[in-house]
């Protein structure tokens, strides 16, 4: 016979909530993979909603950009600055320096690299090296102010980093408008980079910008989990106060992350500019800061995390533009897919940081 | 012959994580009386409590208020059932005044508008604290209160609130002898006087001996004996919350100190009430330096200045042969043996998010013991830690990659420690260093501070627990209005140095 002294309605059930205080590593992967899962499926809703039919979704998103080989190229060719920035907003966080300045970041990196391209400064065999440390060092210094501001006189970096792109954004514009709009057409852009000064394929129609993203990943791992500057980070990231006390160098620390951050980020501009567009336009930053920010937030600032965030961010993107192409989506939905990800993934923080527990009958 | 039962718990049980905290733990609490419940750092003894105050939820067992069973849903549910809870670490509104803080947890038993409550409530607050024997004025910002007067205000909260069982978590534990001998007092003509029941969670056996009508005893999790204090001696009720009778404190062992190692001069602290006001002290080889003296004449930031905490002051502090402490840097103040043991080991020793691995190898990174700047070796670090767990007898590890928060007070104490004492200490300076830890993690760290001693090494000892001082020091300063006001040798006369703590102002 089936018992039914021990049967209790669902909602007649009393639960209570306790405090966790350290879930493994792989239970916690589990609850975030979860939390993207329903993610997916309420995007998937909208996305069937907004007109695409169910049974294209999955060709759309996973078929024909994953597992075709020219749309996984671009696919990588995509995620390379968003790695990158990803990267950058991972420094950026750990050193507990909200930089919002990623965009003004990478515009500063693209005109850097833009101006040796327009000067032509160097021999062509060092032209593109040459660019890549003008846009790292073009990143870093934009990224100077905000963090000597706060160090030293405890200026707020959330306001000042973003701000700052106000000032980078329309210098951006003065310059792509006037004195270096390209004299062939008079759009907003600057005239075409020459071949060597591009990002080149290098086998097999992998960008170089793919190669030099993955670099950068295992640099950034290196110097968070492997180098002495790591174990000073993760204290400054736990608490400044602690780390000032056993010794640690709390400034330089913060001083030189948060340049490296801002050097990364330069890089991602050239990486837009030197090896998708090929020339400096007038928005080839939008929703990249934004992406970042998301993709280190997703990624706990984990760098190898970030990298395979930054991927999932890519195909979304190149999806989201066929989708524009094929169905009339607007790429807006592109932003609202991502951000219904992040909710869905800092709601599952509930989940890690408690435990639902059955109460059993009968007990007070 | 006796008042009828207040609060009642009844086997109680409760984990964490599957760490259980509560056995079948039972707990009686008279009207009329104070009720210590004693025991070790982690016998359970806040989460009963908090179990009581409607903060946990048990697992098993039942709670009776009046012999009448109820189910708390929250503290508020307790509130409303007359119980109130002042927690060790107190929960208040810091930028908020008093009466803000109080009118938020009575919100909703008063009417009116805002203002309107919020003046009723200042005058309730005075009229209470009155009627308590002090004084608080009701528009004070709450940090810009002591520590003692920020504990008045909880106590007030929970009473405004309607509390009639009173529980204490570890009250006296951030207080000069004066203060908690006002505080002990207090409560006690409460429960005496006006009926109420209050409950006195705490580990120091003379506010057991002194205050407490009756006595719980609790150890790892359960309760083990409940009897009247008058009726046993310390002696026994140590041995009942220990389990077995640990050595009493020794009067220190003097032997010839040597050659001056630390030689503070006309210390000053910046600003317009200086903390410091000229510190002079010399301290030598071998010795134990002890600083007595009431909370918040200085010694926190005596303590920062010398850790190399950013502490504006000016003077001098010259460690013999190397020129000034300050001018040192991190990695130069550890290759010369300086250990530095703080009052708050979460923040200003450990990191709590971090594993006990990372917060151990801090000690020796800067060295390069544990690899080049551009590589940690892991391996070492592991293995160094895992001999100093083991050396220094750090409890509940279960793993080096465990976050030090999950350590108890006294485990984290140890590692710091640990930490500290990694190379053969040659200046130590530490603040308060049993601060919150039971009867035998305080043993052991003594222990760890007189073998240092032994050993040559100059201690300085800043302590407002004059026992610990007494204790422990081999030369005794008494520090009042940020100066020594005078220096006794062991063997010191405890009378004498507890006049100078509060006469000289």
């Amino acid at each position: 016979m089936f018992d039914t002294t021990n049967f209790q309605p669902l909602l007649a059930r009393r639960y209570t909530l306790e405090v966790r205080q350290q879930m493994a590593w792989y239970w916690q992967a589990q609850v975030i993979a979860l939390a993207l899962l329903v993610g997916m499926l309420i995007s998937a809703a909208i996305l069937v909603s907004a007109g695409v039919p169910a049974g294209e979704l999955l060709n759309e998103f996973v078929i024909l950009t994953l597992f075709d080989s020219q749309s996984l190229r671009a696919v990588l060719f995509q995620a390379a600055p968003l790695i990158m920035v990803g990267l950058a907003g991972c420094l950026a966080f750990r050193a507990r320096f909200w930089n919002l300045g990623l965009e003004g970041q990478m515009i500063w990196g693209a005109i850097g690299a833009t101006a040796i391209s327009l000067f032509e400064i160097g021999p062509p065999s060092l032209r593109l090296p040459l660019m890549m440390v003008c846009a790292m060092a073009c990143g870093l210094l934009w990224a100077l102010a905000p963090v000597l501001l706060k160090l030293h006189l405890k200026v707020n970096e959330i306001i000042s980093t973003l701000m700052l792109n106000y000032i980078a954004i329309n210098f951006l514009l003065h310059l792509v408008y006037g004195s270096w709009k390209d004299p062939r057409d008079s759009f907003p852009y600057s005239p075409q980079y020459k071949v060597f000064e591009r990002l080149p394929e290098l086998f097999d129609g992998v960008s170089l910008a793919v190669v030099l993203a993955l670099v950068v990943a295992l640099f950034v791992l290196w110097f968070t989990g492997i180098s002495r500057a790591g174990l000073y980070l993760r204290f400054v990231d736990s608490s400044p106060g602690v780390a000032r006390a056993v010794g640690v160098p709390v400034k330089r620390v913060i001083l030189g992350t948060v340049l490296l951050s801002g050097a990364l980020a330069g890089l991602a501009g050239l990486m837009i500019t030197a090896g998708q567009e090929g020339r400096l336009t007038h928005s080839f930053y939008a929703g990249y800061g934004f992406s970042g920010i998301l993709i280190a937030f997703l990624a706990r600032n984990q760098p190898i995390a970030a990298t395979v965030v930054a991927v999932l961010v890519a195909t979304l993107f190149v999806a989201g533009r066929s989708l524009q192409v094929f169905y009339q989506i607007p790429f807006s939905m592109v932003q609202l897919i991502q951000a219904i990800l992040v909710i869905c993934v800092a709601s599952s923080e509930f989940f890690i940081r408690h435990r639902i527990r059955r109460i059993q009958g009968g007990q007070v | 012959m006796s008042n009828p039962n207040a609060i009642r718990l009844d086997s109680v049980s409760k984990s964490f994580d599957g760490f259980k905290a509560l056995s079948e733990a039972s707990f009686t609490a008279r009207w009329g009386e104070v009720h210590a419940l004693l025991g070790e750092n982690g016998a359970g003894k806040s989460s009963l409590m908090n179990i009581a105050a409607g903060l946990y939820a048990p697992e098993t067992g039942s709670l009776f208020i009046d012999d009448n069973p109820v189910r708390l849903k929250g503290p508020l549910d307790a509130a409303a059932q007359g119980i109130g809870m002042v927690h060790q670490h107190f929960k208040l509104v810091k930028p908020f005044t008093v009466a803000e803080n109080i009118l938020l947890g009575l919100r909703h038993l008063q009417a009116g508008t805002y203002r309107q409550r919020l003046a009723q409530t200042a005058e309730q607050i005075t009229a209470m604290a009155a009627s308590l024997g002090f004084s608080i004025e009701p528009h004070a910002r709450v940090d810009q209160l002591s520590v003692a007067e920020q504990q008045r205000v909880e106590i007030l909260k929970v009473l405004l609130a309607g509390a009639r069982i009173l529980i204490l978590d570890e009250p006296t534990a951030v207080l000069t002898d004066a203060e908690a001998e006002n505080l002990l007092t207090t409560v006690q003509h409460f429960a005496h006087q006006e009926g109420a029941a209050v409950i006195l969670v705490t580990h120091k056996m003379n506010d057991v001996m002194r205050y407490a009508d009756q006595v719980t005893v609790m150890r790892t999790g359960s309760t083990v004996a409940s009897l009247k204090p008058q009726t046993v001696s310390v002696g026994e009720l140590v041995k009942l919350t220990v389990g077995d009778a640990p050595t009493p404190p020794q009067i220190p062992s003097s032997r010839d100190a040597g050659e001056v190692r630390l030689a503070v001069r006309d210390l000053r602290s910046s600003g317009d009430a200086p903390a410091l006001r000229g510190v002079n002290l010399e301290l030598r080889a071998g010795e134990i330096y002890g600083i007595a003296g009431v909370g918040g004449n200085g010694q926190s930031e005596l303590a920062g200045a010398l850790m190399g905490l950013p502490e504006p002051v000016s003077g001098e502090m010259e460690l013999v042969g190397e020129g000034d402490l300050n001018s040192l840097s991190a990695a130069r103040r550890r290759e010369l043996g300086i250990a530095c043991i703080p009052a708050d080991r979460y923040s200003s020793a450990l990191a709590a998010p971090l594993s006990i691995s990372d917060n151990f190898a801090m000690g020796d990174v800067h060295s390069g013991r544990y690899g080049p700047f551009w590589f940690l070796r892991r391996k070492r670090i592991e293995a160094d830690t895992a001999a100093a767990v083991a050396e220094f007898d750090v409890q509940g590890v279960r793993s080096l990659q465990q976050k030090a928060a999950l350590l108890s007070g006294g485990n984290a104490q140890k590692l710091v420690i640990a930490r500290e004492f990694a190379r053969i200490p040659q200046l130590v300076i530490v603040h308060s260093p049993s601060r919150g830890l039971d009867v035998r993690a305080t043993l052991a760290v003594h222990e760890r501070l007189r073998s240092a001693r032994d050993a040559g090494a100059a201690v300085l000892l800043i302590s407002e627990d004059l026992d610990e001082v007494m204790a422990l020091a081999d030369r005794i300063g008494v520090m009042s209005a940020g100066r020594i006001i005078g220096e006794f040798a062991q063997p010191a006369d405890r009378q004498a140095i507890g006049q100078a703590m509060v006469n000289h102002v």
